[in-house]
């Protein structure tokens, strides 16, 4: 285990820039998601850092040493892929124990080493199966077990949830999380998925074109997102046109579709068009009146277990997505009911137009 | 399941009247005649008057192990079968591996270039050869003019001129083979394998080769069983006089016209064969980890 750093870190193909002067400093023990959308070069990071990607210009380091022109032989990390990579013909044991015979581990404390990898996935009872023979979900944990077993000094995973089912992917990241709590690993976790780096990193770090937006805890990344770019990615957010009615300090007032919202963060002068960013989780639903409550009508319903979704009109052309628990005051309303919106400033963001295009 | 069973009934008589045609076909023209030579096989032949009617022997098939000249022919066929196979392997790995990981641009016209000498007929590439490889073909005479040699080197009608021959009319197969196996190697497993601590060789040895057992396996198949069937090339490049399996069967059917001879060694040849391929994919098989 050792910390992991990222200096000025550049990858170009031609003219193309992927991964854009990236420095970045983590902690030993830490787990840190890069996270973005597709394309914005989080996977070529880890893969520079795991050496199967030469960099265009920087430095990586783990611990002290400079590994830039390593091999990936030499780099002492372990990679946890997408599409699960195992050894197809060697057994769940052999692929556990495939680092750690590379290492010089042999006879008795080999065994012990990989006994103890796969009773930390909680897959003892497979070594002599082949990983055809399993599940998705437990080749993903064989995976995970290979990796960690020689100890690596650094642990990476490129998407690796992404190929299992939405259930699955639920358990699996309790299981990360909980290997994370038993291991301290220092961790790099590439994802695109919102939900799974604010739930298991320590820090995210959110990319758009190569370059860095934001790297923050999760909660600091959610309640305060460093722009716009990030309010519109983090959340669930509703997309509306209004115009910067009145500035308050980093905030203001916004005027969309005949009412006025107020909001957090607005980065854009007065009188100017914006893209509004409200965040469905913050638009609350009232059947009375409410202090400063926006009125509505209700026009889609849609059970989804724990939530009831609202589409709700707010004027004419202008709608939004809330939500309500699905027991309780706000829960069956039938379309074309009267309702109060209660919005809270904080999750209400304004940006210049075209930004929320990126 | 109410659903399923009507599509299930359909296919149970539709497979097989779909192949009906190729299997009449292959039974009627192939098989039949096949089966007219196993009892052929164990006739005695007399020189002079030609199959003896109603006669039974084993002497067509022991001959093979008794007369030398004969076993020396059957060794000799497995050996150039086995080293022709080697050889193609040898050279046909690197190649195959190029295209198959190599820039994608090249692929199809390497892949052309590969396939291109199989547009060519047998006799005329096996005619190249003797121009290349005769006591006064092009070889000889650059080494000789050279003043590396002084008496050519013997590199037709012996076994050396067979092995280069059919390793080259065979290669095109071997890569073939390889190169689609090679190319259903994932790459994120060889990655995985790198950064587990394995060295580039070691990813190859302990990896990529492994996962390439089956196309090993069925290329080196082809490549032996042409080579040892093989006629026309062994004919050109081994003269009259050193036969093969598939030269002497030729000769005894059509020159000596003692089929019962011929059919002893086609039949012997085949269970050789059949044995050969059953051991090395038990053999690929345990290698590659699919038993």
């Amino acid at each position: 285990m050792a910390k992991l750093t990222l200096e000025r870190l550049h990858k170009r193909y031609g003219e193309l820039s992927v991964v854009d002067d990236v420095s970045l400093s983590i902690a030993d023990g830490e787990f840190l998601s890069l996270l973005g959308p597709s394309g914005c070069g989080k996977t070529t990071i880890l893969r520079m850092v795991a050496g199967l990607v030469d960099p265009s210009g920087g430095t990586i380091r783990i611990g002290d040493q400079d590994v830039t022109q390593l091999p990936p032989n030499k780099r002492e990390i372990g990679l946890v892929f997408q599409s699960y990579a195992l050894f197809p013909h060697l057994s769940v044991a052999e692929n556990v124990a495939f680092g750690l015979r590379r290492r010089g581990v042999g006879g008795n404390e080999l065994k012990e080493r990989v006994t103890a990898a796969l009773a930390l996935v909680r897959l003892s009872a497979y070594g002599e199966r082949k990983p055809r023979e399993l599940s998705g979900g437990q080749q993903q944990r064989v995976a995970i077990a290979r990796a960690v077993a020689p100890r690596p000094r650094v642990l990476l995973f490129d998407e690796p949830l992404s190929n299992l089912d939405a259930q699955l992917r639920d358990e699996m990241q309790i299981e990360l999380k909980r290997l994370q709590s038993q291991l301290h690993l220092t961790s790099v976790f590439v994802t695109h998925d919102q939900q799974e780096a604010l739930s298991l990193s320590d820090r995210v770090c959110v990319l758009a074109g190569g370059e860095i937006q934001q790297i923050a805890t999760p909660e600091d990344l959610y309640h305060r997102p460093a722009n716009a770019f990030i309010a519109s990615f983090i959340g669930k957010p509703n997309r509306l046109v209004g115009d910067v009615a009145e500035r308050r300090g980093v905030g203001g007032v916004l005027a969309v579709g005949g009412f006025r919202l107020p909001s957090a963060q607005v980065d854009a002068p007065v009188g100017t068009e914006v893209d509004v960013i409200v965040r469905q989780e913050a638009v609350q639903v009232h059947r009375h009146p409410v202090a400063d409550g926006i009125p509505a009508t209700i026009s889609l319903r849609s059970f989804s277990g724990a939530h009831v979704q609202y589409v709700v009109t707010v004027a004419p052309g202008v709608e939004l997505l809330a939500q309500a628990p699905s027991t309780g005051d706000a829960a069956s309303l039938a379309p074309a009911t009267q309702v109060w919106l209660d919005i809270d400033p904080a999750a209400v963001f304004a940006l210049p137009k075209q930004e929320a295009q990126a | 399941m109410s659903a399923a069973a009507p599509v299930a009934r359909r296919r149970a008589w539709q497979d097989p009247a779909l192949l009906a045609p190729l299997t009449i076909l292959l039974a009627a023209l192939f098989l039949a005649p096949l089966l007219l030579m196993v009892p052929m096989s164990f006739r005695e032949y007399d020189p002079g008057t030609g199959v003896v009617a109603g006669s039974w022997t084993l002497e067509n098939y022991s001959r093979l192990l008794t007369d030398e000249f004969y076993r020396e022919v059957a060794l000799r066929t497995l050996g150039l079968g086995l080293a022709v196979t080697a050889c193609s392997l040898l050279l046909g790995y690197p190649l195959a591996y190029v295209i198959a990981r190599g820039n994608p641009r090249w692929r199809v016209t390497l892949v052309l270039l590969v396939v291109f000498p199989m547009m060519l007929n047998l006799v005329v590439r096996s005619f190249g050869w003797i121009a290349l490889l005769s006591n006064h073909g092009l070889i000889n005479n650059l080494l000789v003019g050279l003043g590396l040699i002084d008496t050519p080197l013997k590199l037709m009608f012996n076994l050396t001129g067979l092995i280069i021959g059919l390793t080259h009319i065979y290669l095109p197969f071997m890569v073939l083979m390889l190169v689609s196996s090679i190319q259903g190697v994932p790459r994120d497993v060889e990655a995985a394998a790198s950064t587990l601590g394995s060295s580039r060789f070691h990813v190859f040895r302990a990896v990529t080769l492994p996962l390439t057992a089956p196309g090993i396996l069925t290329g080196s198949i082809l490549v032996f069983v042409l080579t040892v069937s093989a006629l026309v090339t062994p004919r050109m490049l081994g003269g009259p006089t050193y036969k093969v399996m598939a030269t002497l069967i030729y000769d005894e059917y059509m020159q000596l016209l003692d089929w019962p001879s011929g059919s002893a060694l086609a039949f012997a040849l085949t269970v050789v064969v059949l044995a050969f391929i059953w051991a090395s994919s038990r053999l690929a098989k345990r290698w590659g980890g699919m038993a």
